[in-house]
């Protein structure tokens, strides 16, 4: 049958971008600046798409070579930052370590300034109204090196929107991509829906870039950490259901550092502007019980264990306190509040919350959001396995965070003209085409059957159930297996009333889909390390350093393996000297 | 240090300077609380000593003295 006849919309392009938050407009800006054809398709709305419009307000700079802060002195920080494991003086042991491809964030940092350029020019406020950049004292911890930006980012996704479409993008909002395209081994487009009319789209391409979010909707939707606070059912729709992850996933590209997750405190609604204080001001806020008493918690292990042990001694909740600090930072914590969330104010307000003498409760530790380490596997040109498949930003192994997915979309978007020139015309398999839109439009035909929130609360059970953060063999397996079991029930019987619904129906797919991911690597790596704990292999196990966890699919069976991440290439390491 | 969970702390009225402002302004002019702040924000901003090296320096001593002996103390 004619492609035309199968899908209700056939759109051709050089390049698609899946996802329209950060990264994907970043790429979309500048590959349409080179003159590519170029469509980026949104699930919701680009004005308002992706983590960052959920509110952040610093922005990591990279490289300050005149200041004689070099790339590679980052990437030593940044490998230390990401495992977390204690030392006596609090800072991690294993700085040497990777968890991905250290020459990838090499670049990354190096370009750190042009990207802050690039974004300038975008319309995106990178100063403050005084008309100076605001640094924060030393974040991560180099000592002598201020690089993180304090930012003002309110309104960054409809400034960025409307320069994407300013430099001639053809923005799909309310599309949401399902699954690729592929053919003779190569990625050619994908398909998709839109989300308010239902019409099913194929989108061919000779280039498609995964841009869309994490996958955290597996776990429940409190966002524990302490500087932050992103999603929340009741405050924002949470897009975060790992499409692009899945999409890729299930075409074949491989998945890197699936078992880890980060840990943190869940977060009452208020302590986001409190616990912005250490991220963007320097002074972090006291960590109180409720008796008053102060305790620290540096780092993953000594917080887990000595939370525990403060349960079993009653001294639990814990809360964050302001009470002691000057008026200037209890401003600084209002001015924080109005830039990420201006209705927590309100709610202040209406609640009667007085941060001059209440406290903001931020118990219990739980695990959070996959960031920083997972990912579709790239090469050093963003390339994932698969042909045709670039990845960026949050879908990116080791990639994540609004000041690495700008200068990786930038860098990418500079690279797809010569990408797209050698790519070929795309050519579709109507059969592939057909076989995905009875997938996709399934739920739309199903009558008295489940609905998707449902679905998603029944994994997000078994992943706070069974795999948590004190992982072990047998309640990974019974999390497998109860996951196996709701496939096999309830994911034929999945309900779509409406397109939006069938939107939700196609993330819990995909939700399901990584959760099973998540479990299967956390079976194969069998160690303890920083924050990824298996109370059956206490120990680190040293045949793991350097060592990440690969996955993908082989005619349609997981297969999970051991491999080496690369080192930083010998002219890069020789900056040392 | 009043009582964390003392009823009466959420019985005195507190307002949020910033926000207090905000509503004016969304008030007078009848926008919305994001337009006002926009409007607002830049002059309440320079009633914070951002840039104030001096005093941010002291106070993020003075919070790395406090951990560093408590972390001892633990």
């Amino acid at each position: 049958m004619a492609l035309e006849h199968i899908a209700d919309r056939v759109l051709e392009t050089d390049v698609l971008v899946m996802g329209g938050g950060i990264a994907g407009c970043c790429v979309a800006a500048k590959a349409a600046e080179h003159g590519l054809n170029v469509t980026l398709a949104e699930k919701s709305k680009t004005d308002r798409a992706g983590n960052a419009a959920m509110g952040t307000n610093y922005y990591v700079v990279g490289a300050k070579p005149r200041e004689g802060l070099t790339a590679l002195e980052l990437v030593k920080q940044w490998t230390a930052t990401l495992h977390q494991v204690p030392t006596k003086t609090g800072l991690p042991e294993m700085g040497r370590e990777r968890l991905s491809d250290l020459n990838i964030l090499y670049e990354i940092w190096d370009k750190g300034l042009w990207a802050v350029e690039e974004l300038e020019k975008l319309g995106v406020p990178m100063k403050w109204p005084d008309g100076e950049y605001r640094y924060v004292k030393d974040q991560l911890r180099t000592g002598k090196f201020d690089l993180t930006l304090s930012i003002l980012w309110t309104n960054v996704k409809p400034i960025m929107a409307a320069a994407v479409k300013k430099r001639g993008v053809n923005v799909l909002d309310r599309t949401m991509v399902v699954d690729l395209l592929n053919s003779n081994g190569k990625v050619v487009g994908a398909t998709a829906v839109n989300t308010r009319t239902g019409q099913f789209i194929v989108i061919k391409a000779k280039a498609v870039v995964i841009a869309t979010g994490l996958f955290s909707r597996i776990y429940n939707g409190d966002m524990p950490q302490t500087w932050n606070y992103k999603f929340h059912y009741h405050w924002n729709p949470a897009t975060v259901s790992g499409d692009g992850y899945a999409a890729a996933y299930r075409v074949g590209a491989e998945l890197a550092n699936m078992n880890m997750t980060g840990h943190g405190y869940i977060v009452d609604e208020l302590a986001m502007g409190a616990g912005l204080l250490g991220r963007t001001d320097g002074v972090p806020g006291k960590i109180l019980t409720w008796r008053g008493e102060e305790v620290t918690m540096t780092n993953a292990r000594t917080s887990i264990s000595k939370l525990a042990e403060m349960e079993q001694k009653g001294r639990t909740p814990l809360y964050m306190s302001g009470e002691d600090l000057p008026d200037d930072y209890h401003k600084r914590v209002e001015v924080a509040l109005r830039d990420m969330r201006l209705a927590s104010l309100k709610l202040a307000e209406d609640r009667g919350f007085n941060p001059r003498t209440h406290r903001y409760e931020i118990s219990p530790i739980a695990p959070f959001t996959f960031y920083l380490a997972p990912g579709v596997n790239i090469d050093r040109d963003y390339k994932s396995l698969l042909d045709g498949v670039y990845t960026v930003g949050d879908c990116a192994a080791g990639l994540h965070g609004a000041y690495m997915a700008a200068p990786c979309g930038f860098i990418l978007g500079e690279n797809l003209p010569s990408i797209t020139k050698n790519a070929g015309e795309p050519v579709i398999d109507e059969a592939q085409v057909e076989s995905q839109k009875q997938a996709v439009l399934a739920p739309m035909a199903v009558k008295d059957g489940t609905e998707p929130m449902e679905l998603e609360c029944a994994i997000r059970y078994i992943c706070d159930r069974y795999v948590t953060m004190f992982k072990s063999e047998g309640k990974l397996r019974e999390g497998l297996r109860r996951l196996g079991s709701l496939r096999r029930e309830f994911l034929p019987r999945l309900m779509a009333k409406n397109p939006h619904y069938l939107m939700r129906c196609l993330e819990v797919r995909n939700l399901m889909d990584l959760a099973e991911v998540h479990i299967n690597a956390c079976l194969e790596r069998k160690e303890t390390r920083g924050n990824y704990i298996r109370l059956d292999y206490p120990e680190m196990d040293r045949t793991w350093d350097n060592m990440i966890t690969i996955q993908r699919l082989e005619n349609g069976k997981p297969v999970v393996e051991k491999r080496l991440a690369p080192d930083l290439e010998p002219e890069y390491a020789k900056e040392e000297k | 240090m009043p009582e964390v969970t003392s009823e009466k702390h959420y019985e005195e009225k507190f307002e949020f300077p910033l926000w207090k402002l905000i509503k004016q302004r969304a008030e007078e002019k009848d926008i919305s609380y994001l337009a006002a702040s926009e409007k607002v924000l830049p002059e309440y901003l320079k009633t914070i000593r951002y840039r104030d090296e001096e005093f941010e320096n002291a106070e993020i001593q003075k919070r790395a003295k406090e951990l560093a002996e408590l972390t001892e103390r633990d």
